[in-house]
């Protein structure tokens, strides 16, 4: 998502606007340098406009490329995604070393670095929404394949054979009719190349492989950046040091956001031996609200001098706001049902009310939730001749940069294209979209600015709680109408804090991205991050979605993308009351999901051709340009949109998971249940196809529960690496346990209750079920594997404990308390 | 001036006495592989070992730490980073984003030294302790008894 902030910054507009316009083309150039050739693969219109010609002539550093071929035979992949525990570049490499057949042990891996040069030739770093394979997997195939291609012709020049003989295979090109083969390296100190590859004719030309042929792609091989993370050497953001550096930890302001410093009073800090500055950091861009933060030599000694310090804040709008009140505001918003924004609405549905036989009417609740990665937010910034230096791990170096020039040149009163940034990527120790917000970084530069060293600022866990991007709370209304046993009408209002706001998102603000107009009248905009996932895939004749933004949620808790993002809280309450309709139906829950996964309708997915026009509830990817498979112009279709099948493929998972989980025919122990739920997260253009069955028992004396076993089957398309798919898969439905079962975050006086693992609880090694993982390598185009299961485990346990012993629990997390209370109802 | 003994090497901090461990090993000395998570107690990613117990360095203060304790963290676990918990976790892919990673080896390593065998039971008492965000949780304790074999297969070779 583009920040306000960048928008405003200047150059960072044009920039952002020019992905996936002008980088189409392939360039395969060899470089001789003093008698070792190298080859990459780049992008010729941008190579030539930002002069990479000479950076290419550089072995030791090549920015303009994908990937760099050395003449000792080793190929180095420069993977831009981040790395954050699902060993993307490992997946990604396995693509291209699959089309350019390398060798598999001569493989490297490394990370551009982030600056206004690189961001011309790689686009946007920004990972998020699980679609680093889904958007990158067909491109860099084809860079893969295209270096292949010419690679086998130089080699056959070098064979004395013809192109026609030769194939490549692990890192050397062969000739059938000689016997003879050269490699990689060999082939790149004597022949030297220069060939374009243009879109989209020469690009439709490359043939990319059959599932059949696949070697690397499909294997388990061990992911590149294992190792190091068992010895100590992994490198995240909080292990770097430079000269001279001085230490940050910030003094939690009053409020989670809008406080205003009123006074600093630094008496007792300075008694503090290696206290350096109490640093009011500029917040008139609305970021760092109220911010000091107290820097020393060492880090300990700045954690002790923001104790120290005595400030006074002006608390700001939100001073006296709490979680009940925010629902309380959220009741009162949903009554004005003319204000909704439809953001789906298929056929008629306040007729099928009418001649619907019985109207269910639930409201349902969810808290809010937060990151809690295991490593707090941390930056070190470097100001070094007229240079701006960020390290740091995070989701986005690219909005890293702009974020901090539309800052700095704000603060210094200087021209964004008069600054020089650079962001250095390290690892980040957990991200669920909690490090693509850079107030630490914006905040570490200020301190160097005033203090005039580098600065590493360190959250202590306190101070990350209290300055956590949470998950918005939710309040949902959903209405049924049921007739002859079957679901004639559903309607889901949702008010929540949208997200957008804050990054400067909508129409408002400038541009249309994640955002669609609703289908009413009104044409309002609708934050596709927060009301995503009432979108479902169940045909519904008559279907209507309405979404309220709560402002002031927005900024209070400064609502942000967390795992999942609002399939979570929409999944769950979409999945839980369909449990209800089907009871009140009369209807199995397994039957009932299975007659609506029928692809009919806008249940349909999507055909390769394109989306047809018109249709309400097909959207079209243009919006959606991170996952854009094809231009603008539509002029050719280079893969499948990953919707192929529809939910067709949703209930071919439901079916395999109901019958691996023995759903209907496992004798079960007393007050224990089996519950439903299905997803197909991530957003409705990036579908991945996931059904589960959790076996839950609770104990009817004090409503406890325990989850006994998750089965889960997912149909992510293609399969990169099946193992790592696997470890995916099972994080993220534990992710999703915990949401159920502990994690909350609760709003007082403007500020986080919660301060750190003992009030905030995560779940524990002894609470993990068995879980039972299969996974369907269906062969489409792949999809994301990182976040869709942990939707569907809060839902299927919320169905659980209803099979168990009665209780339907419309709140999220499920307290013993909660179950206690819905028994004595039942 | 306290001196250290980690690893097998001699440090020694000018750090005041009421200093977090931690923050000396991984700031003072840059032995950066033991991570801060919490700074409570209550993760565990800065588990290292106090003469052989696992202890959580963001509690123990600098002061408080004997002149003759050894201590080693999980850049000293093993001169090769072979020790039978390493391949293990490598052999069962263990690490996903890996911060609290070093914790869970060292507080793993920990358990088999004094217990060769343990149940699986045991094995979660132990370790249950350990924060990881990513949720490696299914892959630790069949890692953690991986690794008990490796250690009876060099034990039976030895």
């Amino acid at each position: 998502m583009l920040e306000k902030n960048t928008l405003e910054s200047g150059t960072a507009v044009d920039a952002a606007a020019r992905p996936g316009i002008s980088r189409r083309d392939f360039l395969v150039r060899s470089s001789i340098i003093a008698g070792s050739g190298f080859l990459s693969i780049g992008l010729p219109g941008l190579v030539a406009s930002t002069g990479a010609e000479a950076a290419i002539g550089t072995p030791a550093y090549t920015p303009a490329i994908w990937f760099t071929i050395t003449p000792d035979g080793k190929t180095t992949m420069h993977i831009v995604k981040t790395e954050m525990g699902q060993h993307i570049g490992t997946g990604l490499a396995q693509v291209i070393a699959e089309e350019l057949e390398v060798k598999w042990e001569d493989v490297r891996l490394d990370t551009p670095l982030e600056s206004v040069e690189n961001f011309n030739i790689y686009g946007l770093a920004y990972t998020v929404n699980s679609g680093s394979v889904t958007t990158e997997f067909d491109r860099i195939a084809r860079a893969g394949a295209a270096g292949r291609m010419v690679l086998v012709e130089a080699g056959a020049k070098v064979l004395g054979a013809n192109v026609a003989d030769c194939h490549a295979e692990s890192s050397r090109v062969y000739d059938k009719v000689s016997g003879r083969s050269v490699g990689y390296g060999e082939i790149l100190q004597k022949v030297k190349f220069d060939r374009k590859f243009t879109y989209p004719d020469d690009l439709k030309s490359i043939v990319l492989k059959d599932k059949s042929q696949y070697k690397i792609i499909g294997k388990s091989v061990p992911a590149l950046d294992i190792p190091s993370k068992t010895n100590g050497q992994a490198k995240y953001g909080i292990d770097v040091f430079l000269p001279n550096m001085a230490y940050g930890a910030l003094v939690v302001p009053r409020t989670r956001y809008s406080s205003k410093v009123l006074s600093i009073d630094d008496s007792e800090a300075k008694k503090i031996p290696g206290f350096i500055k109490a640093v009011k950091i500029d917040d008139s861009m609305g970021k760092c609200t109220g911010w000091v933060v107290a820097v020393a030599d060492k880090f300990p000694t700045a954690m002790k001098a923001a104790k120290a310090l005595k400030v006074k804040w002006d608390a700001g709008p939100y001073a006296n706001l709490s979680s009940a009140d925010l629902l309380e505001q959220y009741k009162q918003l949903a009554k004005d049902e003319k204000a909704g924004a439809a953001w789906v609405l298929e056929g008629d549905v306040d007729k099928g009310f009418g001649e619907a036989e019985k109207v269910l009417e639930m409201e349902y609740t969810t808290d809010m939730v937060c990151h809690a990665t295991m490593e707090p937010l941390n930056c070190t910034v470097q100001m070094t001749n007229g240079e701006w230096h960020v390290h740091v791990g995070t989701q986005s170096t690219s909005f890293a940069r702009m974020t901090l020039t539309g800052y700095l040149s704000k603060v210094l009163k200087k021209k964004p294209e008069e600054l020089k940034i650079f962001v250095h990527q390290y690892l980040v120790g957990g991200g669920f979209g909690g490090k693509q917000d850079y107030d630490d970084i914006l905040a570490a530069a200020y301190c160097v600015k005033e203090i005039g060293r580098p600065v590493k600022l360190i959250h202590t866990r306190e101070s990350n709680f209290a300055t956590s991007f949470a998950r918005t709370p939710t309040y949902h209304k959903v209405k049924a109408g049921i007739k002859d046993g079957e679901l004639l009408a559903m309607n889901q209002d949702i008010v929540c804090g949208w997200m957008g706001a804050r990054f400067g998102v909508g129409k408002k603000y400038g541009t249309d991205w994640l955002q669609q107009d609703s289908w009413d009248e009104k044409k309002q905009d609708i934050d596709q991050w927060s009301i995503g996932g009432s979108d479902h895939w169940y045909y519904m004749k008559n279907h209507r979605v309405r979404a309220w933004n709560h402002e002031p949620t927005t900024w209070a808790v400064q609502a942000s993308a967390l795992r999942t993002v609002s399939n979570s809280y929409n999944i769950f309450v979409v999945e839980s009351s369909l449990d209800e309709v089907a009871l009140a139906a009369g209807r199995d829950p397994l039957e009932f999901r299975l007659s609506m996964l029928n692809g009919k309708g806008g249940s349909r997915g999507i055909p390769n051709t394109g989306y047809p026009e018109g249709t309400r509830s097909d959207y079209y990817m243009d919006q959606l340009w991170i996952s854009l498979p094809w231009g603008k112009d539509k002029a050719w279709v280079p893969y499948e949109s990953a919707t192929v099948g529809g939910a067709l493929r949703l209930a071919n998972c439901l079916r395999v998971a109901a019958g691996k989980a023995g759903y209907g025919s496992k004798k079960l122990p007393p007050n224990t249940g089996m519950g439903i739920a299905v997803t197909a997260a991530e957003e409705r253009q990036s579908p991945t196809w996931v059904a589960g069955i959790a076996e839950v028992t609770v104990d009817p004396a004090t409503g406890t529960f325990t989850i006994n076993k998750l089965t889960i089957v997912m149909d992510p398309g293609t399969v990169v690496n099946p193992k790592n798919v696997e470890a995916q898969i099972r994080g993220s439905a534990l992710w999703g346990a915990s949401q159920i079962m502990s994690e909350k975050l609760t709003l007082k006086n403007g500020g986080f209750e919660q301060t750190n693992f003992h009030d905030y609880v995560p779940i524990r090694l002894a609470q993990v079920p068995e879980i039972d993982v299969t996974i369907i390598d269906s062969g489409h185009h792949p999809s994301g594997v990182g976040e869709p299961a942990s939707t569907i485990v809060a839902p299927a346990v919320a169905n659980a404990i209803f099979n168990a012993v009665g209780a339907r629990v419309r709140h999220m997390p499920i307290s013993a308390e909660a179950v206690m209370t819905a028994m004595k109802k039942a | 001036m306290p001196t250290l003994s980690i690893n097998g090497q001699s440090y020694f901090s000018d750090s005041p006495p009421d200093t977090p461990l931690l923050w000396v090993i991984r700031e003072d000395l840059r032995l950066t592989g033991t991570k801060f998570g919490c700074g409570q107690g209550l993760c565990g990613s800065c588990t290292v070992h106090l003469n052989g117990q696992p202890v959580r360095s963001c509690q123990v203060k600098l002061g408080d730490v004997a002149a003759d304790s050894l201590i080693t963290t999980i850049e000293g676990l093993d001169p090769s980073d072979a020790h039978p918990v390493q391949q293990a976790w490598i052999e069962a892919q263990v690490p996903q984003c890996g911060y609290c990673q070093s914790g869970q080896i060292m507080q793993a390593a920990a358990l088999l030294a004094v217990n060769p065998a343990p149940s699986e039971e045991q094995i979660v008492a132990h370790m249950n302790g350990n924060l990881c965000r990513c949720a490696t949780y299914s892959r630790i304790v069949g890692a953690v008894q991986r690794a008990a074999q490796l250690m009876k297969e060099e034990t039976n070779h030895a």
